[in-house]
């Protein structure tokens, strides 16, 4: 899943600043966006990850910092001479337009024939799955429809970078995961770096090369989507992405690399210090993902460690099954998930049961 | 419309209302010179007489003229304010919008009274041109207010994308905006223009004497000769009315129905 690093610098964010007024909106971005990536940025609603997309497109300036794209500075560059082009989230299809001529919109100066700008468009219109749409009325599309249009409307002037304004968030889940699916290939198939704003964890996860994660105008962790779930830098980016259990916990030493760690109900652990999250200041917890956890039956052993616990809820999803139990006498409850394969029964509330699980998926948070 | 009261009520309202219309084509019609029941016959001699009346004509012609400018002027201030109330911020916007609505309340004698105090005060002669000075004042909340609601349904990424797609601001106006607001501009238009037709007591104060419809029928009222032609112009004001505003409201829906926005008030 990790992104090749060999590959050229797309956009370079140096520092940059954003106020509106007094509120401080983006607050000292840095980062790279390399050539050929999907790229999220991640985040919930108010966390600036709009504005930034906005800054890259040139519909927002910046009050300090710079925006680079293809090593160009941004500055002073107006929107319609950017190499970018946005798909947004209304999709904004212009509604007194044909299919065809929204798709071709972009093309009005493009000095080649009307017959090629023709075929340009056909192309797009094939490349998106509209294939003979292009003389159909814009405003009596679908949703999904008009999605794919403003896709095509924006590679047809083969931008550097597509930039996609939560393009998903007004489709219905079926629709949407299906253009998950979609945009993934056609990011492929086109080469050009996609930048996706979303503040859906599950969408960024699937679709993104690497993800910036943001809150309150900052990047909080810029990573691949499996670092960022399974090695993630804070508590509050642990809890944003996909779910965590916190287990209070205390440190007991550290040395040689090697921290120990007395969670509560799991027990003392040895945990590798290198890999820990390096911020510190929040009183200590451990973190495990849910699926890390298992149940034990019947007289199956843990591999690594055992915990013994009893069965509080009982959350029954058809493919998965998801328990919360109270860790080992304690009143510390951890979510866990179960595949739901024949011959595994769904366990009543109540249940003694055993948990195992692995000290390498702990994440210490400090 | 359950209770029954309230159906006679509805009933009697719209009686109360429009009743007094209908009674124009009906005396405009009727073989008599006194405006009175029971009705005579059929006759087209106050149309006639209408038709041949010459200072009725240069009414005709002055009323277009101020007509005429007056919308053009405020349908394009109203194009500014709308434009500007609704895309930009600004400070004391809502007190500036305010200011710009308020001679839609205001008693119209009073503006009157005022503008013509002020015209005279610093020494302009009164013509033409200040009636339609005056009327720009009426009209530009009018136009304003059905701008702001067609500037309103349109979204904004649509500008942002023909930008991003490589026009210039003035190209996206001409090619994005104009053609959606286009509806609301003509609706806008109409309702000035038939307005300032209407329009007598800002016609009173600020004319000179020149003919003006609105002044002139009110003129011919002193002779009871002339009332049963002036009821005949009536009717062909009021015809003419009725179908300037259905133009305008099917352009204001039409405008609204194209940008894919929800109806939210309007005139009719």
């Amino acid at each position: 899943m990790t992104f090749s690093d060999d590959k050229p610098t797309m956009i370079e964010f140096k520092d940059v600043h954003k106020y509106y007024g007094d509120y401080h909106a983006l607050r000292g971005i840095n980062g790279t966006i390399k050539a050929g990536e999907f790229f999220s940025l991640l985040g919930p609603s108010g966390c600036g990850k709009t504005t930034l997309l906005r800054t890259i497109a040139g519909f927002e300036g910046i009050s300090s910092g710079a925006v680079l794209i293809d090593s160009k500075s941004m500055e002073g560059v107006p929107a319609n001479e950017r190499p970018t082009n946005m798909v947004f989230q209304s999709y904004a299809i212009f509604p007194h337009m044909s299919v065809a001529e929204n798709v071709g919109f972009g093309l009005r100066k493009d000095p080649r024939s009307k017959a090629e700008k023709a075929r340009a468009v056909e192309e797009a219109l094939e490349m998106v799955g509209l294939k003979g749409y292009g003389g159909r009325a814009a405003h009596a599309l679908s949703g999904g429809q008009r999605q794919r249009v403003a896709l095509a409307r924006a590679l047809i002037l083969k931008p550097k970078v597509l930039l996609l304004d939560e393009p998903l968030s007004a489709l219905d889940k079926k629709m949407r995961e299906h253009m998950q699916v979609e945009l993934i290939k056609l990011q492929r198939q086109v080469g050009i770096t996609f930048i996706l704003v979303t503040h859906d964890q599950e969408e960024a996860l699937v679709m993104s090369d690497r993800i910036a994660v943001m809150f309150d105008g900052e990047i909080a962790q810029l990573a691949d989507p499996e670092t960022l779930y399974r090695r993630p830098m804070s508590k509050k980016v642990a809890d944003f992405i996909g779910t965590m259990n916190f287990v209070p916990a205390t440190v007991l030493s550290e040395a040689g690399g090697q921290v120990e760690v007395e969670a509560k109900g799991l027990g003392r652990v040895m945990l590798d210090a290198t890999i820990q999250p390096p911020i510190k200041g929040e009183s200590p917890v451990v973190g495990l993902r849910p699926e890390t956890l298992t149940l034990l039956y019947d007289d199956q052993k843990a591999t690594e460690r055992e915990t013994e616990g009893v069965v509080d809820e009982v959350i029954y999803f058809g493919d998965m099954t998801y328990y919360d139990v109270y860790l080992g006498g304690t009143d510390v409850e951890v979510r866990l998930s179960m595949r739901n394969v024949p011959g595994r029964p769904i366990l009543d509330v109540g249940s003694k049961v055993r948990v195992a699980w692995s000290p390498s998926a702990l994440v210490l948070f400090r | 419309m359950k209770s029954p009261s309230l159906r006679i009520y509805a009933i009697a309202y719209l009686v109360f209302l429009y009743a007094p219309i209908i009674l124009l084509p009906l005396f405009a019609f009727n073989d008599s010179k006194v405006v009175q029941f029971p009705l005579k016959g059929v006759t087209l001699e106050w149309f006639r007489q209408m038709a041949g009346d010459a200072q009725l004509g240069i009414a005709v012609k002055n009323s277009l003229i101020i007509a005429l400018s007056s919308s053009i002027l405020s349908t394009t201030l109203g194009i500014f304010a709308a434009r500007a109330s609704t895309r930009f911020r600004f400070p004391a916007k809502g007190a500036l919008m305010g200011l710009i609505m308020l001679p839609m309340v205001l008693p119209e004698i009073i503006v009157a009274m005022s503008l013509l105090i002020v015209l005279l005060a610093i020494g302009v002669k009164l013509s033409l041109f200040t009636i339609i000075l005056g009327h720009v004042l009426v009209c530009t909340p009018f136009a304003t207010a059905i701008l702001t609601s067609a500037f309103q349904s349109l979204d904004k990424s649509l500008e942002e994308a023909a930008y991003d797609l490589g026009e210039t601001p003035l190209s996206t106006f001409r090619l994005i905006i104009l053609p959606l607001v286009l509806p609301g501009i003509i609706s806008a238009f109409l309702i000035c223009f038939t307005i300032s037709i209407d329009e007598f007591i800002v016609s009173n104060f600020l004319g000179s004497g020149e003919a003006i419809l609105s002044v002139y029928i009110f003129g011919q009222f002193r002779f009871p000769a002339k009332v049963p032609s002036m009821l005949a112009l009536g009717t062909i004001l009021v015809l003419i009315s009725i179908c300037l505003l259905t133009i305008a409201e099917y352009f204001r829906r039409r405008g609204i129905a194209k940008t894919g926005g929800k109806d939210t008030g309007g005139f009719l």
